[in-house]
């Protein structure tokens, strides 16, 4: 009975099939309908959170790529609430699939991160490959100011977070992963880039060679090179309005303004926020953090400032190897603390001779002497960061429960102020 | 002969592998930590033993198990036995099955999460499902190659991404959650019934067995690398990314510029995937026929399958208590069927070759 009808049931199942096919929109999304969530920059409200997102939004263009750039902001208690109004707004389903920045705003400083953060890691709502970092000021104000870079801002940010910049020691990128893998670890502590925005044009004196940004793009003091924190509120030209949506927009190649009458800043990320048990503990500052990206980073060439009698050296580091090593000696835990690098002069502080700079590869030893002594004060200013706000960033406890797990019960309450710590610096020269 | 000896080393390597992608390094890793490397040896270990009697029982003999059973216990108890097989392999289809609705919702059609998107997945199985043992083998021949080339693919996307600390400290889970972890996803591994569904289906020639076995630990050693590879990734925050196999692809540099190129090898492995879940509806089948005698396999295909259409729609809200119910007590059936019953299969009357 069925193989006589065999034939009329392939073809019903074909025209079906094909008929299933062809009524469907193919997965096409209409592209000017749609708007992308490219960075989002969350601010604490009280109890609610406020986020911002950037929108790319391409637009119909005769020639070449054309797409707008809208700040769109939520509300609510947590992110997702915040998004689901961001989706009522753009009609959009709000999937962070494309997002690539996180910018946490000053404010979250007194919340814990990952009640914040906690959405991003929920089921498939975003991969964990966006870039995290924290912000002076307010996110949403970050996320409106104009680049001089760039004229989107994400991008512009992305640019100050790229890999190619933590090569050089410059700046610590983390992404989602990172963050938490850090956090969740016996170290309980993980850390992300301090972005500052100052004025173009300007640079902070006094530095000793490590000057970062200059005027403050919200009016305060800017970068320079003290630990503290500064600036205080940042930004601030265009912003969201609260709840509503903001005015920024930069058109692709047309460079449209952002944040409306906003003049275009610099953005750095040398400063990193550091935080301890889920919770705000602090900020290196670029020295510190400096040290820590060498240690922590896989630097193909990192650019250091010394003093060697009385001359001011700057100084290329090469090939260079870091890590941290921790082991127990006759009950002591010993946190060591590597570093080898090949220097060569990039800079001296007196007259050229050209006869003298065919040997800036051969180092002399008391530059050597100076860079490691340089080193080895910003390892020190690092330690003594961390023990003092009781902040594992190098992971010593990890250390311990991964290599030396049988002293883990007897240290683990206390290693940072228990441990010696070694450092074992070696900078030899390029030839 | 219905079946190639190479075409169930092929079953035994790649379906064997891809049917632990998804949830199963999730729950691992959620069990047992960075130890899971060692339940998952403890699991591979047991099967891969089982396989290598079960392969080399074929030696023995040209009977198939169902002609055994009917030798030694009559024909009415082999009936029975092969009721009992359909049934599991039915309840070894339920989970996968689950879990793969879940995959192509979550990953392939994230905004549209509705049951019918899935459900034209069984025209496939009921088309697949009526077919004899020489097509499972042939799918098998088509499955391994592009099933070897994509996930060379994934792993070369992955590799630079792996910490190798994440495993330290080794060995410091508890026995317990150890042995836990690897019998709370024992129900994943059903390969000895394939080469007892398969005996007296094939020629045996001297080496065969071994050939088998080798097989089924290459794929051992496959979802090995597989969980190495996805918790030398996530480290401590393994446990709470689904779908591992389309997560440790994620972090290629390239992926940031050109977009999820990986979702190629992706959709190329569901394709191997599909077979893979299929082919334990094939042998429910292949049971059920034998059981009731009704040899009309299209009819079969149809009832097999509305039953786990059914069973989808029960479960379709209901995936965490069914794994959990699994995880919990469905070990005892699996225990059964797929390792304490192979292995007793020796004490079956046999014609010697």
């Amino acid at each position: 009975m069925i193989k006589r009808f065999s034939v009329f049931i392939y073809w019903a199942i074909m025209i079906a099939l094909i008929a299933l096919f062809f009524t469907n929109d193919y997965g096409v999304v209409d592209i000017h309908k749609s708007a992308i969530i490219v960075a989002v920059g969350i601010d604490p409200a009280g109890e609610e959170v406020q986020v911002t997102a950037q929108l790319a939004l391409p637009q119909p263009s005769q020639s070449g790529e054309n797409v707008q750039y809208k700040e769109v902001q939520g509300s609510g208690l947590t992110v997702a609430d915040a998004l689901n109004e961001i989706n009522s707004k753009t009609g959009f389903y709000p999937r962070l699939q494309f997002c690539k920045l996180i910018l946490l705003g000053e404010g979250c400083q007194q919340h814990e991160l990952f009640r914040i953060l906690g959405c991003f890691y929920r089921r498939n709502y975003s991969e964990l490959t966006a870039l995290v970092a924290m912000c002076e000021g307010k996110a949403q104000d970050m996320l409106a100011m104009p680049a001089t870079v760039n004229p989107e801002t994400y991008t512009a940010v992305q640019r100050v977070l790229s890999e190619e910049l933590a090569k050089s020691a410059n700046v610590s990128s983390v992404n989602l992963k990172d963050v938490a893998v850090s956090n969740y670890s016996e170290s309980e502590a993980c850390c992300m880039p301090y972005i500052q925005a100052s004025k173009p044009g300007t640079s902070q004196s006094g530095g000793n060679g490590d000057n970062v940004g200059g005027e403050s793009a919200g009016g305060g003091q800017g970068g320079g090179s003290s630990g503290g924190q500064s600036g205080g509120q940042g930004g601030g030209q265009g912003g969201g309005q609260g709840g509503g949506q903001s005015s920024a927009q930069s058109g692709g190649s047309s460079s449209g303004q952002s944040g409306g009458e906003g003049q275009p800043v610099d953005f750095t990320a040398r400063k990193t926020a550091v935080f301890a048990r889920g919770k705000f503990a602090g900020l290196l500052d670029e020295q510190q953090s400096f040290a820590y990206n060498i240690l922590k980073n896989n630097i193909r060439l990192a650019v250091l400032p010394c003093d060697s009698e009385g001359i001011h050296y700057t100084v290329g580091l090469k090939n260079t190897t870091g890590g941290v090593k921790l082991k127990v000696k006759n009950g002591v835990p010993e946190l060591t603390l590597k570093f080898k690098a090949n220097a060569q002069i990039q800079g001296v502080k007196k007259v050229m001779q050209p006869e003298e700079v065919m040997y800036d590869d051969v180092v002399q030893k008391n530059v050597l002497r100076g860079a490691e002594k340089a080193v080895e004060e910003r390892f020190d200013a690092l330690i003594k960061m961390c023990v003092e706000n009781d902040c594992d960033i190098l992971g010593a406890k990890e250390l311990l429960h991964k290599y030396n797990h049988k002293y883990w019960n007897a240290f683990r309450g206390d290693l940072l102020t228990r441990m010696k710590v070694n450092y074992d610096v070696e900078i030899i020269s390029h030839n | 002969m219905k079946i190639s000896v190479r075409q169930i080393c092929f079953i035994l390597l790649c379906y064997n592998a891809v049917s632990k992608m998804l949830l199963y390094p999730t729950v691992l890793s959620h069990y047992c930590g960075r130890d899971l490397l060692f339940a998952a040896l403890i699991d591979f270990g047991v099967q891969a033993v089982v396989v290598w009697a079960v392969s080399f029982l074929c030696s023995r003999t040209d009977k198939t198990f169902f002609q055994l059973l009917e030798g030694t216990f009559g024909n009415i108890f082999a009936r029975i036995i092969y009721g009992l097989f359909a049934l599991f392999f039915i309840a070894a289809t339920i989970v996968p099955l689950c879990e793969q609705k879940l995959y192509v919702h979550t990953i392939f059609y994230d905004t549209v999460p509705s049951l019918l998107i899935f459900l034209p997945f069984f025209f496939f199985s009921i088309y697949a499902a009526g077919k004899k043992f020489t097509n499972i083998g042939r799918s098998a021949d088509v499955c391994m190659p592009i099933f070897v080339l994509s996930l060379i693919f994934v792993f070369s996307m992955s590799v630079l991404e792996i910490k190798w600390s994440s495993f330290m400290p080794v060995l410091k889970t508890p026995v317990k959650d150890l042995f836990g972890g690897a019998l709370g996803t024992v129900f994943r591994f059903v390969e000895p019934c394939y080469v007892l569904m398969f005996m007296g289906h094939f020629k045996y020639k001297k080496g065969d067995a071994a050939k088998m076995t080798i097989s089924y630990i290459g794929g051992a050693l496959t979802v090995l690398l597989f969980l190495f590879t996805f918790y030398g990734i996530y480290g401590d925050i393994a446990q709470s990314r689904q779908f591992a196999v389309s997560k440790i692809s994620l972090f290629f540099p390239a992926i940031d510029t050109i977009g999820r190129i990986d979702f190629i090898a992706l959709y190329i492995l569901e394709i191997v995937m599909l077979f893979a879940l299929v082919l334990n509806i094939q042998l429910a089948l292949h049971c059920v026929m034998k059981c009731t005698g009704y040899q009309n396999r299209a009819v079969l295909s149809l009832a097999v399958n509305a039953a786990l259409i059914i069973l989808l729609l029960v479960f379709d809200h209901g995936f965490n208590n069914l794994h959990t119910f699994y995880a919990k007590w469905m070990w005892i059936a699996f225990a059964v069927f797929a390792n304490a019953i192979p292995v007793l299969a020796w004490t079956l009357r046999r014609k010697e070759r």
